[in-house]
């Protein structure tokens, strides 16, 4: 009965085999840009989607990370192994500083402070040329040094194995918070604050939790990013980053674990696809968010979830009839 | 005045009011209330409209902090004490406004509930042990009691959104039973139900006492409910006390009927 785990254990099983069944650097490469967004989208519903504040402000700690992990390995030499942990860690502590103050505000409030500590982090990235080299970047973020013998191809497949080696933390993760008292606790934080509190939950508590874990998951998704594309700079803390992962979860379906997924396929591949038309794709993201919000307001997954319980009850699978434990039906 | 006394003997196991003043500027909403209940009790808070109830519950319960006077519950000190506070130390309450968890089953909404039942350390979300395991099962299974208990089994997995106005009231009160309260505080639980429904929910409120909650403090305008189900009533008017005894004392009390129906034209001019 648990159809959200065995979703993201399909997913994460024909994820695992595709590297072997393909060869193509360039497919490899979109597979690999997908996992990465998929691990972004992940954390930023972990804040959207499960307590319910709208965070603008998430590539703060895409950007630690992969400042992180860049710096790291080039100033002080450390191993991919070491500075992807590492620059998760990093991205934690600044999501601990920026939440705990931000998470005391709450709806537009709270939208537009994180929006300007991310502003902020861009700022300094952009200004402090001694220790991020400024508008220039840090470059040559080095490669695992066993990728030096090795051809194109198995360096694409390595990297490969490392991304879904990470979507697979950030699920398993998501996925233990959601479905445990703490998830539950930020759910009820995000459907009420009164009643949350009356039954002895602190919000601000969970918040922070949720927060936290997310800028985890980012940190590392940005330490990653780092080593793969071997380039730092200012932009990764760009509004664009923001925008990319904000569509997916909206039209994945905010609230739910697979619908990050779900919209990180959907929109990597619209963004190759339109590859060729610049100008336009923006414009089309925007129409289709707009068209999601309005008429599909918990995405795709939400939709299908729906449909599914209309299907149910005709069929008369009563609610009644299902059994109590286990019922994880509605996947808070 | 009954206050002193009471200060002077704060019986155990009990929740203790005394004193409690709260003003909104130059608006005393609530004017020196004392009143205690005991264990076992179930105690009826009325007043007409805007007498301060409802104030008197949210300085009860921490959601706003008394401008004077003290709350002691098990002769411990808990004024102004923060909302999930109170709720660890055993007080949780109902909203007048319902408030339940609109997009949430029945079930999951009283799961939640369960919070400070199911708490775990940080590092157990992750990595859940047996132990952990043991404790979802357990408040699963309470869950499901509790919902059977105040008579919502039929719509387990319904979603909160779709149950009528009766039915919400009832839900509210599951999920503040699930969150194991010693003391249940209930702000109008029965507005919306009819005569019927009212009655058989005085009887799962009699029934609660001493199974699942020691004492019930109890907010309601359906006088019928209130003076069948209540051992003590304690009548509120313009933030002050006004009366204090059992239903049938306080019935018979002039001052109660005046202030319900208004005085007399002699009294008045």
């Amino acid at each position: 009965m648990n159809i959200q785990r065995n979703c993201l254990a399909g997913f994460m099983l024909l994820a695992a085999v595709l590297p072997f069944l393909v060869s193509d650097q360039y497919i490899l490469h979109v597979a690999i840009i997908v996992m990465f967004y998929a691990v972004l989208a992940t954390s930023l519903n972990l804040v959207v989607g499960y307590v319910g504040e709208f965070s603008l402000g998430h590539t703060a700690f895409l950007g630690t990370g992969a400042y992180a992990a860049a710096l790291l390995s080039t100033q002080a030499g450390w191993p991919m192994w070491a500075t992807v942990p590492a620059a998760g860690l990093c991205a934690a502590v600044m999501g601990t500083f920026i939440g705990a103050i931000t998470l005391r505000l709450h709806g537009p409030f709270f939208v537009i402070i994180t929006l300007s500590f991310s502003e902020v982090l861009r700022l300094i990235a952009n200004n402090w040329v001694a220790v991020t080299k400024g508008p220039m970047g840090i470059a040559g973020v080095p490669q695992p040094a066993l990728l030096s013998g090795m051809s194109n191809l198995a360096g694409k497949h390595f990297y490969y194995g490392i991304a879904w080696g990470l979507l697979a933390v950030a699920l398993y993760l998501a996925y233990r918070f959601v479905n445990s008292n703490a998830g539950r606790a930020a759910v009820a934080i995000r459907e009420n604050r009164y009643v949350a509190q009356s039954i002895g939950i602190r919000p601000l508590h969970y918040s922070m939790m949720a927060l936290v874990l997310g800028a985890f998951l980012s940190g590392m998704a940005g330490g990653f990013y780092a080593h793969y594309i071997s380039f730092v700079g200012p932009e990764m803390f760009r509004f664009a980053f923001m925008v990319t992962m904000i569509t997916m979860v909206l039209i994945g379906g905010k609230g739910t674990l697979i619908g990050p997924l779900v919209g990180a396929l959907l929109v990597t591949f619209l963004e190759e696809y339109l590859r060729e038309a610049q100008e336009l794709r923006l414009s089309l993201f925007g129409l289709i968010v707009i068209a999601i919000v309005l008429f599909l307001p918990n995405g795709i997954m939400g939709f299908v979830t729906s449909r599914r319980e209309k299907y149910e009850k005709k069929n008369g699978t009563t609610p009644a009839s299902m059994p109590v434990s286990g019922t994880k039906r509605r996947s808070a | 005045m009954t206050n002193s006394v009471v200060q002077e003997q704060p019986p155990g196991g009990a929740l203790q009011v005394s004193g409690l003043c709260k003003s909104f500027g130059g608006i005393h909403a609530v004017k020196d209330i004392s009143f205690s209940v005991k264990q076992g009790e179930i105690v009826g808070l009325i007043g007409p409209n805007g007498a301060g109830k409802t104030t008197c519950f949210n300085l009860i319960t921490g959601f706003y902090v008394p401008t004077a006077g003290t709350v002691h519950f098990d002769q411990q000190d808990v004024t102004g004490e923060k909302p999930y506070g109170m709720a660890r130390r055993g007080i949780v309450r109902s909203f007048q406004k319902t408030n339940i968890l609109k997009s949430l089953s029945v079930f999951e909404n009283v799961l939640t509930g369960h919070y400070i039942e199911a708490r775990q350390p940080v590092w157990k979300t992750f990595f859940p042990t047996a132990q952990v395991r043991r404790t979802e099962a357990n408040v699963r299974d309470s869950a499901a009691r509790i919902i059977h208990t105040i008579g919502l089994s039929r719509h387990m997995n319904t979603p909160a959104s779709q149950l009528s106005c009766g039915e919400l009231r009832l839900l509210e009160v599951a999920l503040a039973l699930a969150a194991k309260p010693r003391i249940l505080m209930l702000d109008e639980p029965a507005a919306g139900l009819n005569s019927h429904e009212a009655r058989l929910f005085g009887e799962v409120l009699r029934k609660l006492v001493g199974d699942l909650v020691e004492s019930i403090l109890i907010v309601e305008h359906n006088m019928g409910l209130i003076m069948s189900v209540s051992d003590r009533v304690v009548v509120m008017h313009f933030g002050e006390k006004l009366a204090e005894g059992t239903p049938a004392e306080v019935q018979k009390d002039t001052k109660v009927v005046e202030a319900y129906l208004g005085g007399s034209a002699k009294e008045k001019s």
